[in-house]
């Protein structure tokens, strides 16, 4: 029994030890050696492979992952073998800036934030600091970009000012919807500034904002918000509701369970088919989001060749679209080293703003320093019916609400 | 305001926190362990309950039992390879170590599933609906009054009828004096935790079933509720559990349509002073326990 108990207390021990120690995913088995930068090229990750943050930071680290895979097959960057080292930020924005500063320590020319203002700023401003680029895979707040991170920052996603004005626009001009009912999830940034540019873009088209109502993450009960609906003398046209996994899900259940049957519409925290299952057939209908992606050829022409690249790499078809972006924010490194024709982050920050990308979440081209670095993206519009996501296309708002 | 939804609502809110509490307390009585890995039961029996449904298509009663298994068996375990080696050390020794088995539990479905949610396929009949004197309410919030009232009566036989149960209140009561008179500790411990995990086994099926779907964080939340309940309830007796379970169902909604919208983010900061309160002028909580010695070891 003892033995049992120290063997058990052992494997505890390493458990809890291991998810702290950086993980090397480079190609070649078992080099480790962070000093070998002569003919190698390492981008640091300091992604949150645990704790909130990880359901959006580890999909992205996989696609990341692949995408180093794809390019060493390719020849690698600048003649150079790619390496990625994944430090875990452990969803603790202090974590994630120290686990910044030791990449660029360990030689990272470049570092892959996590995807949240909150979460990833820490590792943008190590970058900055060191006068490398930054790059999050899916922070969607307008404030990641060069005004508040520093003129080598760049996140991926499109900004909230877009995910916000495209559903808006949808749900006033193509479905005829005049009225919301806004519940804004105010445990972090995101939710917050979605529902802020979707409320700008939504009453300047003319729409009405019943209430807006809150909610916070992790409290597990909607019964007061779906009280204040219920006593609503006028229903809503829809509900708008920024929140995110796992509590969006018990949000739109109780709402529906409760009789609540008008659309519900969000962002791209909406986009995980454990959502679309948990809803299913009897209440997955009548739910509008925009995303950054869409998972099949409809989305984008090579997702097939992606897809099987994938299932070959990790076994399983991708389970999430966060690992999208990872693969992008990887590719678009790795071109902008190219443009550049070094690793120096100015040069490459200089051909991230000149380049127009071609990438898996559709075209993108950011705007120059002074204005932010802007990222210009459309959003890919899905329909979810008993279930089932549909896309309903690419859009690119009329108007944008200003950041 | 104060209508039959409500009297529903509470009632099957209450019952859940009534269960969650329960479990805790039987635990605390005994080992006076508060087991910081509770709310992981309640976490495994939802990936129980997503392995069996979801993943393996089984009959919707087979994965019920399957989801309340796996909570017993992990809550078994756990007193096995952790908290027994540890028993006879400093109360510290034994907190850390009851961190320590809900991080490993965590990490190891973080590891061995995913860092995301998984959608859980529940009961055919989780999903409807009904309508009784105009009050719009799921099946599953009658289903676990009723439940939690079987469970309840069924345990409380258990506790006063059986020899079993009678040592296990003794043990609560006295455990050193128990153990001289011939009642083996293992056995009473173990009978603790095997029935604490049933009651997180049979409280994760309801608690997964709100949102139909399950991640390695679900267990936060029913644990820091059934502290809260067992602080207001009383640390020290079953029933006070029960009783805070219902007192916190009850305050919880009674907030939550009363606190204006602009003020809902703040009601569990008002559930926070109620702790904080009750801690300093009632800190053995509304049902106060019998005589209780310090601890075990």
């Amino acid at each position: 029994m003892k033995r049992v108990a120290a063997v058990m207390a052992l494997v505890l021990m390493l458990a809890l030890v291991l998810p702290g120690c950086a993980e090397d995913t480079g190609t070649e088995g078992g080099g480790t050696d962070a000093t070998s930068s002569e003919d190698t090229i390492i981008i640091g990750s300091a992604l949150c492979q645990t704790g909130i943050q990880a359901p959006l930071d580890e999909p992205a680290l996989r696609g990341a992952q692949l995408a180093v895979d794809v390019l060493n097959e390719n020849g690698g960057i600048l003649g150079k073998q790619v390496k990625l080292v994944a430090m875990d930020g452990k969803s603790d924005p202090v974590t994630v800036g120290n686990v910044a500063k030791q990449l660029i320590d360990n030689g990272a020319a470049a570092i892959i934030a996590p995807s949240d203002f909150d979460f990833g700023g820490p590792a943008s401003q190590a970058a900055q600091d060191a006068g490398l680029v930054g790059i999050s895979p899916c922070a969607s707040s307008p404030l990641y970009g060069s005004a508040a991170l520093g003129d080598k920052q760049f996140t991926m996603s499109m900004w909230n000012t877009t995910m916000g004005a495209v559903t808006a626009e949808y749900a006033y001009n193509e479905l005829g919807y005049r009225s919301v009912y806004v519940i804004t999830d105010d445990f972090i940034d995101y939710t917050k500034s979605l529902s802020k540019y979707f409320i700008v873009a939504f009453e300047d088209l003319g729409g009405e904002v019943i209430f807006e109502d809150t909610y916070t993450q992790g409290q597990a009960d909607v019964s007061a918000q779906l009280a204040r609906i219920k006593a609503l003398d006028k229903q809503p046209d829809f509900i708008y509701v920024s929140s995110y996994m796992p509590d969006l899900s018990l949000i739109i259940r109780t709402l529906r369970e409760s009789g609540v049957t008008v659309p519900v519409v969000g962002g791209d925290s909406y986009d995980d088919p454990a959502l679309f299952e948990a809803l299913g057939a009897e209440y997955g209908s009548d739910v509008y989001f925009d995303t950054h992606g869409f998972m099949s050829d409809e989305g984008n022409p090579n997702y097939t060749e992606f897809a099987e690249a994938y299932e070959a790499k990790f076994g399983d078809a991708p389970d999430a679209l966060w690992i999208l972006p990872g693969y992008d924010a990887v590719m678009v490194l790795a071109k902008a080293m190219e443009e550049a024709g070094s690793t120096d982050g100015a040069e490459m920050a200089k051909a991230m703003e000149e380049t127009t990308f071609d990438l898996l979440t559709g075209e993108l081209d950011w705007s120059d320093a002074a204005s932010g670095h802007e990222p210009n993206k459309a959003a890919a519009l899905v329909k979810l019916t008993a279930g089932k996501p549909e896309f309903l296309g690419w859009k690119v708002p009329e108007k944008l609400p200003a950041p | 305001m104060i209508d039959l939804e409500f009297v529903i609502n509470t009632l099957s809110l209450g019952s859940l926190y009534a269960l969650l509490a329960l479990g805790l307390v039987l635990v605390y009585g005994i080992l006076k362990l508060v087991n910081f890995a509770y709310g992981e039961y309640v976490m495994v029996g939802g990936y129980a309950l997503y392995i069996a449904a979801t993943l393996l298509g089984m009959p919707w009663y087979v994965t019920l039992v399957i989801a309340v298994l796996a909570a017993v068996v992990v809550s078994y375990l756990t007193e096995l390879v952790a908290f027994r080696p540890v028993r006879n050390k400093s109360a510290n020794a034994q907190i850390i170590t009851s961190f320590a088995v809900s991080i490993f539990l965590q990490n190891v479905v973080l590891i061995l599933i995913s860092s995301r949610a998984r959608a859980v396929q529940l009961p055919f009949f989780f999903s409807k609906t009904v309508t009784i004197a105009g009050a719009t309410t799921p099946v599953r919030n009658l289903l676990i009054i009723a439940v939690t009232a079987v469970l309840l009566v069924t345990l409380s036989v258990v506790m006063k009828k059986t020899v079993l149960g009678m040592a296990m209140r003794a043990a609560s009561d006295k455990f050193t004096t128990t153990r001289l008179m011939g009642v083996p500790a293992n056995l009473v411990i173990s009978a603790a935790f095997l029935i604490s995990g049933l009651l997180a086994g049979v409280a994760s099926i309801f608690w997964v079933s709100r949102s139909a779907s399950v991640d390695p964080l679900t267990g936060a939340a029913p644990l820091l509720i059934a502290f809260i309940a067992v602080v207001i309830g009383g640390m020290h007796s079953t029933v006070g559990a029960v009783v805070g379970g219902f007192v916190y169902g009850l305050i919880f909604n009674l907030l939550s349509i009363t606190l204006p919208a602009s003020m809902i983010s703040y009601r569990d900061a008002f559930m926070f002073v109620l702790v904080v309160l009750f801690l300093l002028f009632r800190p053995a909580g509304i049902i106060k326990g019998g005589y209780t010695e310090e601890r075990v070891g």
